[in-house]
């Protein structure tokens, strides 16, 4: 299977032969910068144009179709719209604050970003705690988010960014707990052996029941943090018109909606990752021939699938349910899926312990 | 039955007017009030339920009408008292007796400027605090600059006033310097409309909800005194565009009685299918705007999808989609189409399976019953007492639909059920709609195929003139009982005319519901009351 | 235990439901599409005969109409969006008599009540169902509807009428 590492230590020795190594470092920051920044751009555009295919598709319409070929432009003609657009000055509302919070959210999300494997020796961020690290980044974008709520001067946003710091700080515990449980199966932090680990069997296969009880928690808690629907209350249009970005335009409303779109890459992500073997290609035992073929599909290709599949369940879940209150959010995390994720740690544990898995 | 004379023998200053259809009961004003409570209260008499409230300029007097209907035996009777004091008019309010009075009597003392002595919360209802004069008095000066087309906004007092029965003047807050106030309107997606409710939070909790209407004010009211009956036509669908074709039925029907004019059989058979179907497309639109504003947005959609089949069934035989201009007094404009029975039975079998869909889509969904199941729970007491007919109060239990109280049209020839809940919460509201919709499907099925041959209308005089004297006919329109009361005095134009909206008492409930709930519920109380703004403000 | 069942019950139906409905969306999914594709459709999209889009007058081939002038759709018209411009002119037989000069039709105020093609005694007029009418200012709203050149029919009014 091809290795990306080839390439980047191409470059890297490249690099090297022609300046001394300390400016060689700094300028492979800036093109691996660059890069994410255009990765991160791209996919956002991917996916709000997917989302809106997939939407309307749900909803008995066509969807996106007048700007380019099946309407492939539209997030294009829409990325340059918002590009363009005035970011409008509101009175009486913390300056610094105001404009701080959108870079916040967007800082937070890039980060967490950089720490996905997207394939063999394509990662940007790979260290002992890897994963550890990744959930940290992430829970950054909540301060953003209070913030805009705060700064904006707004009775709506503010409710919408108190709504959010209780989901956000309620499903960290989900998402860390059952992130915790395939730590326990894989035996370590460390996204590239996490990975490698799932040579012979992804790990939701080998970890079976605990496993499935901890993929299906992280994706329950995974749209939540997200704010995605049905857990969009901090930005229920329909109570709050638009939550804590109520007050935002222009670009700085952009930052808050790629924000939003990459996140659900990122949860995609890191359950392709723990769950679905990252680039891992699908292997049955036994099926040698098979098994060859599904190697020649280029790595790359199946982290992005595999995490493709997994936005589309969580549109899917958008789509089809009603939003709930904020009671019976909070209910949902601490009466029903904390106990169970603690159980469930707990079984995986026994499993692991035991050697109960594949 | 009201026994006439113990009243005259009670009340001494009260006067019996035996009317067309029903008496009147004059009382001056120091008898008005015990004699409303006597009617609520007797034995006899109940009349717990106020259909309609009117205020009247009756030339030397100020006062008002109301129609008194009671919820057991079904009798009505009209109420009047008035003040021959135009300058300051002033009348003890039955607000405390009847809770629909409470914004009945706000409307009436803006349009007429007549203040009731004991009502908590005397402000203008729809027009502006700074307009000048009550717009239907009859000495009222319409001249354009009186009132101006102001561009500066008006700004929202938090206090009001109220009158004490010596005429003295109160002021009280509405809201605390320390409350937080949030605006859930004009503007704003799940008003369904420009209604405006401030909302006193608590964190999440609704503590106090005060409505604003009249964004969407046009006066409909005072324009139709100077429009003949033709020409009123029109403005009847442009109160609750979702009923559009029942409430143009009710014009229609009382104008008719008023006439004594009877329309022929085949008539009576197109108005009736063609108030279920409007029924049906209000309901769906219901079902998909709930959805919506309960965060189901693919709901929304299926929703559309099917209401699209019945404003179809309607356009090819009326010619209008959300407002038909489809009955005229005396018939229909025009005969029905040949498809439209071939049409109708498509769709009756169309259906079903995508109500099947909705419940699995949302009736059963266990997110969307924990949103509503139990949230607002509005008593059949309260109900009558607020007048909230329709679904929303036959989901508290109280068996108000007048297709079956009072049938009109056909509907005492079709065999329905009624349905009626006990529980009175938003899930039931909804799940009223939600059977009402094969219910419709029902009659539809029983009337498609059996309207009998006959003329489409009746010939009428080019200039109508009602006799003298007031009528009142209500139909049941898609949110409730849709009345119109008119009070001719033998012109071409009506001397009164007042339409009992079926939105108006929804919106009055609201802040009985959403108190002690949270901002969520508040929108899920208002998506199943299903209120129509332009039928709240007229 | 009892507790502790029904949370268990609740849970389990709860979570069937949510499938139950993901599984409804999904066959919505993979379903023909309802919406249509306007305006690529447009040379196939008919609106039903007794749509009513705009008002017109009658003409016949030889361009006359039937308008005599008499106002009363004018003064029935409930919104004031009709404008009847007349002028007495004198016929061979030297009688007065009444001759549409403008009919003028305001489409931005009509509330298509139908009560002008109702009480019209010489059914001049008449509704299209046309339905592309959105302009650039409000003055485009306002249709003089006799055709240039046009005259009252003489009195045998032609059969065919087209608009």
């Amino acid at each position: 299977m091809f290795d990306f590492s080839v390439i980047t230590r191409w470059v890297d020795q490249l690099l090297r032969g022609v300046m001394p190594d300390a400016a060689a470092t700094v300028v492979e920051c800036v093109i691996i910068g660059l890069c994410l920044l255009l990765g991160y751009s791209v996919i956002a555009l991917a996916l709000i144009y997917a989302e809106r295919k997939v939407c309307a598709w749900f909803q008995c319409r066509l969807g996106p179709n007048r700007v380019g070929p099946l309407g492939l432009l539209q997030s294009v003609a829409d990325m340059v719209k918002m590009l363009i657009k005035e970011i409008i000055e509101i009175r009486h509302v913390d300056r610094f604050l105001f404009g701080l919070a959108p870079y916040i959210v967007i800082v937070a999300s890039v980060g967490a970003f950089a720490c996905l494997p997207f394939a063999r020796g394509l990662q940007v961020l790979d260290f002992n705690v890897g994963i550890f690290f990744l959930v940290a980044v992430s829970s950054i974008g909540v301060v953003g988010i209070l913030l805009a709520g705060w700064a904006s001067n707004n009775k709506y946003s503010l409710i919408g960014a108190m709504r959010s710091g209780a989901q956000m700080i309620s499903y960290e515990l989900s998402i860390g707990l059952s992130i915790l449980t395939m730590v326990v199966l894989s035996g370590t932090l460390q996204i590239t052996e996490l990975v490698e680990g799932q040579a012979d069997g992804w790990l939701l296969f080998k970890g079976h029941v605990p496993a499935a009880i901890a993929f299906v928690i992280y994706l329950v808690a995974g749209t939540a943090e997200t704010n995605r629907g049905p857990f969009d209350l901090p930005e229920a249009d329909s109570e709050l018109t638009a939550g804590y970005h109520t007050e935002y335009s222009g670009m700085h409303f952009g930052f808050f909606y790629l924000a939003e779109y990459l996140n659900l890459f990122i949860v995609a992500g890191v359950a392709t990752t723990l769950f679905l073997g990252g680039w891992m290609p699908l292997h049955v035992p036994g099926w040698e021939g098979f098994n060859e073929v599904m190697d020649y599909i280029p790595s790359i290709f199946w982290f992005f699938g595999k995490a493709g599949v997994m936005i589309f369940v969580i549109m899917w879940f958008k789509w089809t349910f009603p939003r709930l209150r904020i009671d019976q959010l909070l209910r949902l995390e601490w009466k029903y899926l904390l106990p169970v994720n603690l159980l469930n740690l707990l079984l995986m544990v026994i499993v692991v312990v035991y050697k109960l898995h594949f | 039955m009201i026994g006439i004379d113990k009243i005259i023998a009670r009340f001494p200053g009260t006067r019996v007017e035996e009317g067309a259809a029903l008496p009147t009961l004059v009382a001056p004003p120091g008898e008005y009030r015990a004699l409303a409570g006597f009617l609520r209260d007797d034995e006899g008499a109940r009349f717990d339920y106020l259909a309609c409230m009117t205020g009247v300029d009756g030339g030397e007097w100020l006062g008002v009408v109301l129609l008194l209907e009671s919820t057991t035996s079904g009798e009505r009777v009209y109420l009047q008292t008035g003040t021959t004091d135009r300058e300051r008019p002033l009348l003890p309010t039955v607000s405390d007796l009847w809770e629909t009075a409470n914004l009945n009597e706000r409307e009436v003392y803006d349009y007429f400027g007549i203040r009731f002595a004991g009502h908590p919360d005397t402000r203008r209802l729809f027009l502006r605090n700074d307009w000048v004069g009550y717009p239907l008095r009859k000495d009222y000066d319409a001249d354009a600059l009186v009132n101006p087309v102001r561009l500066e906004s008006d700004e929202t007092p938090d206090d009001t006033r109220s009158w004490r029965e010596d005429g003295g003047e109160e002021a009280h807050a509405l809201f605390d310097d320390e409350e937080y106030v949030v605006n859930i309107g004009p503007q704003h997606p799940a008003t369904h409309g420009v209604l405006r409710f401030r909302v006193a939070l608590e964190g999440e909790i609704v503590k106090k909800v005060d409505v604003h209407c009249g964004y969407i004010h046009r006066g409909i009211e005072k324009m139709c005194e100077s429009l003949t009956y033709p020409q009123m036509l029109p403005m009847t669908d442009r109160l609750d565009y979702l009923a559009a074709h029942q409430h143009r039925h009710a014009l229609c029907l009382c104008v008719e009685e008023a006439l004594q004019m009877e329309v022929p059989e085949r008539v009576k058979y197109i108005r009736t299918i063609m108030d279920e179907l409007n029924r049906l497309s209000s309901h769906l639109l219901f079902w998909s705007t709930l959805c919506m504003d309960l965060g189901a947005l693919t709901a929304f959609f299926y929703g559309f999808r099917d209401r699209e089949k019945v404003l179809d069934i309607m356009e090819e035989t009326t010619g209008g989609r959300l407002i038909q201009h489809y009955n005229v007094i005396g018939g229909v404009t025009d005969d029905i189409h040949p498809n439209l029975a071939r049409r109708v039975k498509e769709f009756i079998k169309y259906l079903p399976p995508m109500l099947k869909e909705y419940d699995e889509v949302f009736t059963g969904n266990v997110i969307a019953r924990e949103r509503m199941t139990g949230v607002g729970v509005l008593s059949r007491a309260d109900a009558i007492s607020y007048g909230v007919t329709g679904p929303s109060g036959r989901a508290s239990g109280w068996a108000c639909d007048v297709r079956k109280r009072r049938p009109y049209g056909v509907y005492d020839k079709v065999d329905f059920k009624e349905i009626v809940h006990e529980e009175g919460d938003s899930f039931h509201r909804y799940l009223t709609r939600v059977e009402e919709i094969t219910e419709s499907l029902r009659i539809l099925e029983q009337l498609v195929d059996n309207v009998p041959p006959g003329e489409f209308a009746v010939k009428t005089k080019p200039v109508i003139k009602l006799p003298e004297g007031r009528y009142f006919k209500s139909v049941e329109g898609s949110r409730g009982e849709f009345g119109v009361y008119i009070e001719s005095r033998g012109e071409k134009t009506p001397y009164r005319l007042k339409f009992r909206s079926t939105s108006f008492p929804l919106v009055s409930v609201v802040p009985l519901l959403a108190r002690g709930s949270k901002i969520a519920d508040l929108i899920a109380i208002g998506g199943t009351l299903d209120y129509i703004v332009p039928d709240v403000d007229r | 235990m009892n507790n502790a069942s029904e949370y268990i019950v609740n849970f389990a139906r709860g979570t069937r439901s949510l499938l139950v409905g993901m599984r409804a969306t999904l066959r919505v999914f993979f379903r023909a599409k309802t919406t249509e594709r306007y305006p690529e459709n447009r040379a196939t999209l008919t609106m039903f005969d007794r749509f009513r889009g705009e008002l017109v007058m009658l003409h016949d081939e030889q361009n006359y109409h039937r308008c005599t002038a008499c106002g009363i759709c004018e003064m029935n018209c409930p919104n004031g969006t009709l404008r009847v411009t007349s002028e007495w002119v004198v016929d061979e037989a030297g009688k007065k008599k009444k001759s549409l000069v403008e009919y003028q039709y305001d489409l931005g105020s009509c509330l298509f009540c139908q009560l002008c093609v109702r009480t019209c005694a010489q059914q001049a007029l008449g509704f299209l169902p046309t339905f592309e009418h959105a302009v650039f200012t409000r003055g485009k709203l306002i249709h003089k509807l006799n055709r240039e050149g046009s005259s009252l029919a003489p009195k045998p009014v032609a059969e065919s009428h087209t608009v």
